[in-house]
């Protein structure tokens, strides 16, 4: 078991996603960078649909109640354990007792964490991942306890560190055309593909662009979503929407993201920029 | 199905778009859930999920058993297969609603909007047999059509940042019930006291695409009993 003794400002149990419960309205949640996610498993030779913990932008402090392995990948926050620095990327062993600490992201927006078996909280419709009115909760909270299975010999199978892996920190966003693309004037085109667009506020939810651009296509009746959907509101902002989007919107879908553009925009903080490429 | 009618779209690397240029009709929504249907039983593991929605449709497919060319093959094969719309009996839902004004925040306002008194909304609300178009926006939300015409109006400007689980609200020809605490910006026009998505039932939602839904009026007091089983509350039906 692992205790939080510190919650993060946002952490959360996440996994591949929960699959076909859309048409009953509910999200595909799981991990936001899912390279990253996958990663953690990998290192520690779980299963790549294993459950980890999602850390943005300030992590948590966390109490081993048990010895495992685990792995941190994706944004750096200078984790340590009982005070002393530990490496991202590779597997790491805990003993009973000992104190994990993570701090302020200073290279992206989410980390991961991986556990030797993986998390064992509680799958709803499928899967571990939170969502509000779904799992019992929707972010971790001090004094939780999270489950995992013991480790035992025949789970030591382990991958070495990957020292060559960094996230993806690129600002080129890649998009296909949406179904509502060709509505737009070749002016709003242009300016679409000729903005650095800024990052504002943003959730698992969705992304806001701060930069508006002209939209003179009006609402559609409401159709499917997916993450990755960028949305063009009435107010002429974009909204790229991730993971825990709804399943199907109004809006006009002008453009949608490659799944790799995904996990390189979930490590994008507020008042970052990206630039939309056409592929 | 007109065959013109239909477009297969490469939506990303796993999913494909069907979108239909009918009117919107029940007519069309039946359609599609039959299509749905088929292709569910073809694609078996190739198939993640399909979403269904009041014009179009959503493929979703796993890349590393079917590629999209192939795929959208088979889709508009399936499409022109001439398949029967299934004609299974339709069920029609009887979902308690209390329309007291502390419930039906909007209704003050929507009566001043379209020039009609709150019992005549309250009355035409409840006469009406709706269909369930499609389901999206939260777990369990409901789309469903059509509000009598009187009855048109569209979202409130400012969204309402927490609309009580169980409330019904009305935005152009639609009804749609809130089935948790969500911010929103319909028009609210009553509450239920029941239990709209049960995340550890068999099927967590009790409707679907298809069905239909009758608002029966009831008493605060009738609210209030209710709720108080809500847990135990069997959602009636009739066979249609």
């Amino acid at each position: 078991m692992i205790k939080v003794l510190k919650e993060g400002l946002f952490t959360t149990i996440q996994d591949i996603g929960r699959f076909g419960y859309k048409n009953i309205g509910v999200p595909v949640s799981g991990s936001m960078d899912q390279t990253s996610a996958k990663l953690a498993n990998l290192l520690l030779g779980n299963d790549e649909s294993s459950a980890v913990l999602e850390m943005t932008l300030v992590g948590p402090t966390l109490e081993f109640m048990n010895d495992t392995y685990i792995s941190i990948t994706g944004a750096d926050m200078n984790p340590s354990l009982n005070k002393q620095k530990v490496l991202q990327n590779k597997p790491l062993f805990v003993n009973k007792g000992d104190i994990l600490y993570l701090s302020h992201s200073s290279n992206g927006m989410r980390s991961y964490l991986g556990i030797k078996g993986g998390f064992n909280s509680e799958k709803k419709l499928g899967s571990k991942s939170f969502y509000r009115g779904i799992t019992k909760r929707e972010k971790l909270i001090k004094n939780d306890k999270i489950k995992f299975s013991k480790v035992t010999s025949s789970t030591m199978k382990m991958n070495k560190s990957i020292n060559d892996f960094k996230i993806n920190r690129k600002n080129k966003i890649n998009v296909f055309k949406g179904p509502e693309f060709d509505l737009l004037d070749s002016n709003s085109k242009d300016i679409i593909f000729n903005t650095d667009f800024t990052i504002g506020i943003n959730n698992r939810m969705g992304y806001n662009l701060v930069e508006p651009i002209e939209n003179s296509i009006s609402s559609i009746i409401s159709s499917p979503v997916m993450p990755g959907t960028v949305q063009l509101t009435p107010s002429g902002r974009l909204i790229i929407l991730c993971r825990d989007c709804q399943t199907s919107g109004g809006y006009p879908r002008v453009l949608q993201l490659d799944k790799s553009s995904m996990d390189s925009l979930s490590q994008k903080t507020i008042g970052e920029t990206i630039k939309l490429k056409l592929v | 199905m007109k065959k013109n009618n239909i477009f297969f779209k490469v939506f990303n690397e796993e999913s494909i778009l069907i979108q239909w240029n009918d009117k919107v009709s029940i007519k069309l929504i039946d359609s599609i859930i039959s299509y749905k249907n088929l292709i569910e039983k073809e694609l078996k593991e190739a198939l993640i999920e399909c979403v269904q929605s009041i014009n179009s449709m959503m493929v979703i497919y796993n890349p590393n058993k079917i590629n999209s060319k192939d795929l959208i093959n088979i889709l508009k094969k399936l499409s022109t297969s001439g398949f029967i719309v299934t004609k299974t009996k339709k069920k029609i839902w009887s979902i308690p609603v209390c329309y007291d004004i502390s419930f039906g925040i909007d209704l003050k306002d929507l009566s001043t909007l379209n020039n009609i008194s709150i019992d005549e909304i309250i009355s035409l609300h409840s006469s009406t047999t709706y269909n369930v178009l499609s389901m999206g926006f939260l777990p369990g939300f409901l789309y469903l059509g059509m509000n009598h015409k009187k009855l048109y109006c569209e979202r409130k400007d400012k969204p309402e940042l927490n609309i009580k689980s169980g409330s019904i609200g009305i935005a152009r020809d639609q009804s749609g019930i809130y089935p948790q605490d969500s911010p929103g910006g319909w028009r609210i026009i009553g509450r239920s006291p029941i239990s709209f998505f049960n995340v550890d039932d068999k099927s967590p939602c009790f409707a679907e695409p298809g069905d239909k839904i009758k608002f029966q009026s009831i008493s605060l007091s009738d609210f209030n009993k209710i709720e108080k089983n809500r847990s135990s509350y069997d959602i009636k039906y009739k066979l249609l």
